[in-house]
């Protein structure tokens, strides 16, 4: 049992209050390089996901890092999220869990 | 002697029902749940009697042993060791076919061991619709505020019911999946003796299906009521907003199923 570490659901208005710390969020991959995933958060802004993506990269990512600066994620972990997925519904989970329901999560 | 027998364990089973409600959590959550001192086995989160949860997280750590699985869930807030017995082939084959580093569903039950916290599984299953994990979380969080709002509902219909301070520790029946038939987050236990037999009454599907309520004399007629204490229940009721009046000031409706 160890609640030391927790990685926060994040978008990228919500990434900005996470610097420095671990962090979840999707993004939809717009453009990927050997060591970076230029990617549209699930609140439409674009977002960089620094470390070394898995191949090949479904449209959907998941990464779990640390938000290294207000616009960026030093990836951990990278899961792929499939070529469909809802958005919309992650989007508001992110925003009531930075909200009423944040003692819920950290 | 077989009529005693059977009275125990029907006794056993209405005992047992309410807490065996399958509960999504988060790991943050039971971290921080209360452990009831009767009893060991048992957790106390919002008020409710937690025993069975549900999880999705990332799995860690697993390792294979003669007869068990362990293995670690993050699900994002925290880590928690879990456990699996694995005594049949169909078992086996389930945790097999997880590895390291995938996004899991487990569902188990929660034990305290030597201080610790762990999870006794019963399913493991792979997330293949990532979806899942925000629902999971809508799920939590709607879970949490239904019984943290059922808590608040029956302490202050306590207040206003003024039932003896006997039944305070009546305990909550906690989140079930038919909660949305009920009333949203309003306990039973609460309320006195009119006031339950006339909502009794308006329950009935074939009140509920009647579009214009039920007439007061009706009421009054049919449960043997005096009509002054149909007043003050019908009252009493509509301020906690579990009736409203119809086409006239004398048609009720129960707000369930509203």
């Amino acid at each position: 049992m160890d609640t030391s570490n927790p990685a926060v659901f994040v978008n990228a208005e919500f990434l900005k209050q996470h610097v420095g710390r671990r962090v979840r969020a999707v993004v939809q991959v717009m453009q990927s390089d050997g060591d970076k995933v230029i990617g549209k958060s699930t609140d439409e802004q674009q977002l960089v996901v620094k470390g070394y993506p898995p191949s090949p990269l479904s449209t959907f990512v998941e990464v779990i890092g640390i938000a290294d600066t207000p616009q960026s994620i030093q990836a951990e972990t990278w899961t792929n999220f499939g070529d469909t997925f809802d958005v919309t519904s992650f989007d508001k989970v992110c925003r009531l869990a930075n909200g009423d329901s944040k003692h819920l999560f950290i | 002697m077989i009529t005693s027998f059977l009275l125990f364990f029907l006794f056993l089973y209405s005992q047992n029902r309410d807490s065996q409600t399958l509960i999504p959590l988060t790991v943050k959550q039971i971290s921080e749940a209360f452990q009831s001192s009767d009893d060991k086995t048992n957790f106390l989160i919002d008020g409710v009697d937690v025993n069975n949860v549900k999880l999705v997280g990332i799995l860690f750590n697993k390792a294979e042993m003669l007869t068990a699985v362990s293995f670690v869930v993050d699900d994002g807030t925290g880590r928690l060791d879990c456990f699996r017995w694995v005594n049949e082939a169909v078992d086996t084959k389930e945790m097999e076919a997880l590895t390291n580093g995938i996004y899991v569903r487990v569902h188990g039950h929660l034990k305290g061991f030597q201080g610790k916290k762990q999870l006794m599984a019963y399913s493991v299953r792979p997330v293949d619709d990532y979806n899942e994990i925000a629902s999971h979380f809508a799920e939590v969080i709607y879970v949490h505020s239904y019984n943290s709002r059922l808590r608040k509902q029956q302490d202050s219909s306590f207040m206003s019911a003024q039932v003896p301070s006997s039944s305070f520790n009546t305990p909550l029946k906690g989140y079930q999946a038919s909660a949305s038939n009920q009333f949203p987050g309003f306990n039973m236990d609460g309320i006195g003796g009119v006031h339950k037999m006339v909502l009794d009454y308006l329950q009935q599907p074939s009140c509920l299906a009647l579009e214009k309520g039920v007439h007061r004399n009706e009421l009054a007629q049919q449960l043997r009521v005096p009509s002054e204490k149909i007043m003050e229940a019908m009252e009493a009721l509509e301020s906690e907003g579990l009736v409203y009046t119809t086409i006239d000031d004398f048609h009720y409706k129960s707000t369930a199923n509203a």
